[in-house]
């Protein structure tokens, strides 16, 4: 029969938990267990703790985009606006053009001359005017991007949504009582929206004033 | 041959206020006889039902691309003939180089000044 002692006495050094798989394996694999438990516990509740802020920037990226979507639309207006602008002006300039044209059919001299002088003069607002033009193609650009930004916001609202619901139940609303930063910048945003008015309605309040 | 001032020119964007710049564009240089698409499907329904000369086209559009387009206009025995450049975002050289071997006959990246259009214009129809 081999003794503990030599048994002890011929095998390489052993961890604590060896000495304690070998004297009582029960007690070993409860006490992982317990731990197993414990980790476990400890992942639900950390995983818990986020749920809540996961469900409200769930709920705030529909917002986010809506915004994104009225930048776009915004700029899309501001862009119409002053081409129409540009286009009066060079409808005006037409105008002209055609009137310097027939005008110049009728004088000679000096006065031929000063015709040609005042259209090469309008001829240098081709280029600016075209510049404009040119210019605002920014707004396409500026709507290229939005719309990209609209695709990943989407996509990381649809990636969050599966997350909550597989780790915790999704409490539509929980969001709205959020009190972040980004939270607090789509109020302000969404309260712009309902505040913000155009010149004509303030006239009409500045008028009721005693304005004019 | 220098480009013919009365042809038809199509110009597919899907953003209306693109659509009106290259027109602006094209009637600065001259060019009055315009129509336009919001996307390559609307564009080649129009070029099928009437007679153009030259496409100005945008590369991402929903629907059908410009590079769909351009695809379908060098298979149509029709249409095959036209003159199309690309006007687009899209500034890799693999897009490029795809429109070079889906037969564009020119490309210009936004954000672009009415001389590069002029310039691309020209080289085209000097050919």
């Amino acid at each position: 029969m081999i003794s503990r002692a030599n048994v002890n006495a011929s095998a390489p050094s052993k961890s604590p938990d060896d000495d304690i798989d070998a004297e009582n394996p029960d007690t070993a694999l409860y006490e992982k267990l317990g731990e197993l438990t414990r980790f476990i516990d400890k992942t639900i509740k950390t995983i818990s703790q986020f749920s809540a802020p996961m469900s409200a920037t769930t709920e705030q990226l529909p917002d986010a985009t809506t915004h994104l979507r009225d930048l776009r639309k915004l700029t899309e207006e501001g862009t119409h606006k002053v081409m129409q602008l540009v286009e009066t002006v060079e409808d005006n300039r037409t105008r002209i053009f055609a009137q310097l044209d027939a005008l110049k059919q009728h004088v000679t001299g000096d006065e031929a001359a000063a015709v040609e002088a005042i259209r090469a003069g309008l001829k240098k607002d081709d280029k600016p005017l075209i510049d404009i033009i040119t210019a605002l193609s920014f707004q396409d650009l500026v709507a290229q991007r939005v719309n990209k930004l609209v695709t990943i916001i989407e996509e990381v609202q649809h990636k969050l949504l599966e997350l909550v619901v597989v780790f915790g139940p999704y409490t539509k609303g929980a969001g709205k009582e959020e009190s972040g930063k980004a939270a607090e910048m789509l109020k302000q945003l969404e309260a712009s929206k309902k505040t913000s008015m155009n010149q004509d309605v303030a006239d009409e309040i500045l008028k009721q004033f005693g304005f004019h | 041959m220098p480009a013919d001032l009365n042809m038809k020119i199509l110009v597919v964007d899907d953003m209306s206020t693109m659509r009106r710049i290259v027109k602006n564009i094209l009637k600065q240089l001259g060019f009055s006889n315009m129509d336009e698409a919001e996307n390559g499907q609307e564009a080649l329904q129009k070029l099928r039902a009437d007679t153009f000369g030259f496409v100005v086209s945008d590369w991402n559009m929903p629907v059908m691309p410009g590079i769909e387009l351009l695809r379908a206009i060098r298979a149509d025995e029709k249409l095959k003939h036209i003159p199309v450049l690309m006007v687009t975002a899209e500034a890799q050289k693999e897009n490029l180089i795809e429109a070079i071997q889906a037969g564009v006959n020119n490309y210009v990246v936004k954000p672009f000044t009415a001389e590069t259009m002029q310039e691309k214009i020209n080289k085209i129809f000097n050919k």
